[in-house]
């Protein structure tokens, strides 16, 4: 039983870092219509940005500042280069396009820092036991990190103007149009803050393992399984399927080992797709 | 602006030379003229073995290099295609795909991560183009090869049971074996549960997905068998974030692993001494002090070239004095020949330069290389070869034993 309680609470430490990049993929999916799967790339750039500026001293913080500005600037470049442009033809052509771009980026990572894994420079600690259950008190600091970016993303989302512009060209682009909220606009912004979010995502992430340049390939599939399970265009959904990946991915371990794990954001697509294509919490943006 | 008048003779001349420039040409040198001979690596320049690709391109393109340098094989320049193999089977097959279809290549040398060859060698078996491996996996040289393959990396029931053997010596009686899903996975926890059992201790397994970026479930379910030893026999990056999560469960046991995953870059990327002191690492020995093992080090730059730079060293000279003994350069004709170049008794050779002459004389040769004896069975599998054990102390790897 206490190897269930200690699965559970794996699978909520990884499943609090898989929500951030998961709600900026949605939240491009909603505004932008296609899934943009460059996320891939994007969160390696993130991890390594944020990597450089650890390693140039910066904190936490500001590194995940920083994190957040290399990934929204070259997200939001990508979006207005290679995938906009291509979504007047359908979401697939973006989606493939999306795809290249993905592994354009994470190519220009391998160029430049070449194939090696790297760490940040942080101490690893010890786990806290609690009778037969341990937390890492650096694991739980990066989940709270990641808490708080999400609250600050659902506190953007309700209370600001230009969050909600983007819930309302979520929800009906046409009449958000007719209201004076301009679309191109929203849309810059939708990818710009969806990216920067994948991008912090890719250095929580690294923070708590090693990144290389396939950092970002790793994690795309439990994205967007947390994504479409949750309901694609929905933050929350992001958030709650994030959760439950995470935690099914870590029971799964128990239930049917440790190899299939990577079968479970699969198995959770298929489910969804077939029993309930909306998703849990269905298309709404907040 | 000036006219040039061409006179009749001056005319006659100039065309004489033009038909005639070719003829010239192919005399001055044979090598640059008649069909190359294609060989190829395939080795991973990217991925988890990607800290050790290009070194291994890197030996087999200096042994083309000395081996043109002094006149080719049968008289024919040799060229060498570099592909990279991204630790990767889909990559692995397009990339050898190209090789035999494109590139004609007639012998594909290094393929790395077992997953990597047991994906490219149907390819090569069926396009008759012989195959040189520096992977593990029992499986491998039980596939259907039909002789077109070798692998001078000894197969994880020599390794595995050689680090069992270690392990009884260093008095661990409880071991547990964390290895990812790969074609040695079931072989590796197998062989140490033989071996464990035999020597009076007991043995616990468990197979794990290597993409995923934290083990902390399966490290739980490792801790709760109370091991006195591990055996982490993933890649670097998988036993990176291994290490971490042990030292991070509290694990104070002993750990072994592969010297080709717990190796310098790891301790680098781990970035904290304590989280490695006292890791036991294993690697088939290559033949240090020898003259093939003195050259790997000087066409590769490296101080202590790893056992996959000797390897594909190996290969690129057996593969060549094998075509010259066959007279052709067939994958046939390699795979027909390589046994008569390295094994079996006849002059002593360490580098194809000397082989050549030697085959070109009539006499018969028996190569040893960088790597070691380099004696096959039928099954293409190495026959005999030694393990350098070491320990990580303070950040460096100490030399424990050689045996």
């Amino acid at each position: 039983m206490d190897l269930v309680v200690q699965a559970l609470i794996n699978g909520l430490v990884s499943g609090a870092l898989l929500a951030v990049p998961a709600i900026g993929f949605t939240a491009m999916f909603a505004v932008l219509r296609f899934p943009n799967f460059s996320v891939s790339g994007v969160a390696t750039l993130g991890a390594f940005a944020g990597y450089l500026a650890y390693g140039a001293g910066l904190q936490m913080v500001g590194s995940l500042a920083a994190a957040f500005a290399v990934a929204g600037i070259v997200g939001l470049f990508l979006d207005r280069v290679a995938h906009m442009p291509l979504v007047r033809q359908g979401a697939l052509p973006a989606a493939i396009a999306s795809i290249a771009s993905g592994l354009v980026l994470e190519n220009v990572v391998r160029l430049g820092f070449g194939n090696d894994m790297r760490g940040y420079d942080r101490p690893i600690a010890r786990d806290v036991r609690w009778g037969d259950i341990r937390f890492n008190p650096q694991q739980l600091e990066t989940m709270a990190v990641a808490v708080a970016i999400m609250l600050a993303v659902f506190a953007a989302l309700a209370f600001t103007r230009i969050g909600k512009a983007m819930r309302a060209s979520a929800d009906n682009p046409e009449l958000a149009a007719l209201k004076g909220i301009r679309p191109q606009r929203v849309a810059m912004m939708a990818s710009f803050i969806g990216m920067g979010l994948v991008g912090m995502g890719g250095m929580l992430l690294g923070l708590d393992s090693s990144i290389d340049p396939l950092t970002g390939t790793r994690i795309l599939l439990s994205i967007f399984a947390a994504a479409v399970l949750g309901g694609l265009g929905s933050a929350p959904g992001a958030v709650l399927g994030a959760f439950l990946i995470g935690m099914a991915e870590e029971l799964s371990v128990l239930v049917v080992g440790s190899p299939y794990r990577s079968a479970v954001g699969f198995f959770a697509i298929l489910i969804v797709l077939t029993a309930r294509p909306r998703g849990l919490l269905g298309e709404r943006a907040f | 602006m000036t006219r040039i008048v061409l006179g009749r003779r001056v005319a006659l001349l100039s065309g004489a030379a033009a038909v005639a420039a070719p003829a010239v040409l192919r005399a001055q040198s044979a090598l640059n003229t008649a069909d190359p001979i294609r060989i190829a690596t395939l080795t991973p320049l990217t991925g988890s073995g990607g800290s050790y690709g290009p070194a291994m391109a890197k030996a087999a393109a200096g042994v083309v290099e000395e081996v043109n340098a002094a006149g080719g094989v049968l008289g024919r320049k040799v060229v060498l295609v570099s592909e990279d193999d991204q630790t990767n089977p889909d990559a692995g097959v397009r990339a050898a795909r190209k090789l035999i279809d494109v590139d004609k290549v007639s012998a594909i040398m290094g393929t790395w991560a077992s997953s990597v060859t047991t994906a490219v060698a149907p390819l090569c078996w069926e396009n008759k183009t012989f195959l040189t491996s520096t992977s593990g996996a029992d499986s491998i040289t039980l596939l259907p090869h039909q002789g077109y393959l070798v692998r001078t990396q000894p197969n994880t029931q020599l390794q595995v049971g050689h680090a069992g053997e270690f392990l009884l010596s260093i008095d661990c009686r409880k071991t547990f074996t964390l290895v990812p899903q790969t074609p040695f996975a079931q072989s590796s926890i197998d062989v140490l549960n033989r071996v464990m059992t035999k020597g009076g201790g007991t043995h616990g397994g468990l197979i794990y997905d290597d993409k995923k970026t934290t083990y902390r479930t399966e490290v739980d379910q490792a801790l709760r068998f109370g091991p006195d030893a591990i055996f982490c026999a993933g890649y670097t990056p998988d036993t990176v974030v291994m290490l971490k999560d042990l030292y991070r469960a509290g694990y104070k046991g002993k750990i072994i692993g592969q010297a080709y995953a717990i190796n310098q870059k790891l301790i680098e990327q781990v970035g904290q001494v304590e989280i490695v002191e006292g890791v036991y690492t294993f690697a088939p020995s290559p033949a240090e002090g020898g003259g093939a093992y003195e050259r790997v080090k000087k066409i590769t730059g490296l101080a202590n070239p790893d056992p996959y730079s000797s390897q594909v060293y190996d290969h690129a000279n057996m593969v060549l004095m094998a075509m010259a003994q066959a007279k052709d350069t067939t994958g046939t004709a390699i795979k027909d020949n390589i046994r008569k170049v390295c094994q079996g008794g006849g002059k002593p050779v360490d580098n194809a330069v000397d082989g050549l002459k030697a085959i070109a004389a009539g006499e018969k040769v028996d190569y040893a290389g960088a790597s070691g004896p380099c004696d096959f069975d039928g099954k293409g599998d190495i026959l005999d070869c030694k393990f350098r054990y070491e320990q990580i102390k303070a950040g460096k790897p100490v030399l424990v034993k050689i045996f």
